[in-house]
């Protein structure tokens, strides 16, 4: 598996992880907080410092036990594979953009409320992006 | 992704090098090994500028690394 191909799969496990992490968060869920917004931001921050962490923690490793495909450039076929997956992730982005705007619409969420949906679909589609990448280096391209 | 129409000798030619592994090839070529293993595999098909790269290391001309399997193509603005 190339060093490309193993940051493709931290970044999608770690992206999995700190999502639920903040999603199953027992708290949040029961909304026991006094201020259930103020408390749901602080979750946030807590996923998103847990994300960069492990991020950067597993990606050290595998630049360690790899330092020379670490270090060599992108060549044309991950470029194409880069390119490929953004592709496919953007409409991803697009749709569920869309898609949370209209909901919170009709649903009459506040500004929070709106700023965690259109998180959510930008994460979704960082998901569907690394997903994307690790598919098209099992395939070749 | 299916195969390419597009085959190669590149693992041939690798062997008549003293068995030249594809990373050495890789690094002659500035590519990846795995990317080398996906021409050599024919899950893609490399630009024209890497194939000539990939003949170039290898000591020979590109038609003796790359052959098209798909019957004769039409070339542009031939109609129908």
């Amino acid at each position: 598996m190339s060093f490309r191909e193993k940051t493709a799969w931290i970044t999608l496990i770690t992206l999995i992880v700190t999502s639920l992490l903040f999603v199953l968060h027992p708290p949040l869920q029961l909304t026991l907080a006094p201020e259930p917004d103020v408390f749901s931001l602080h979750v946030l921050l807590l996923s998103i410092a847990t994300f960069v962490v492990i991020e950067i923690v597993a990606i050290v490793v595998v630049r360690i036990r790899s330092p020379r495909d670490a270090k060599a450039p992108l060549d044309e076929r991950e470029r194409l594979i880069v390119l490929k997956a953004r592709s496919v992730a953007w409409y991803v982005l697009a749709a569920s953009s869309l898609g949370s705007v209209m909901t919170t619409i009709h649903l009459g969420a506040n500004e929070l409320g709106l700023a965690y949906c259109v998180l959510i679909s930008f994460v979704l589609s960082l998901m569907v992006n690394y997903a994307a990448r690790i598919v098209y280096y099992r395939r070749g391209a | 992704m299916t195969g390419t129409a597009i085959t190669n000798t590149i693992r041939k030619l690798r062997f008549e090098r003293n068995e030249m592994t594809q990373q050495d090839l890789a690094e002659r070529v500035g590519v990846t090994r795995q990317t080398i293993n996906a021409i050599e595999l024919g899950k893609y098909s490399p630009s024209l500028e890497v194939a000539f790269r990939i003949a170039a290391a290898l000591g020979v001309r590109l038609e003796e690394v790359f052959s098209h399997d798909g019957g004769t193509a039409k070339p542009h603005g031939s109609g129908k």
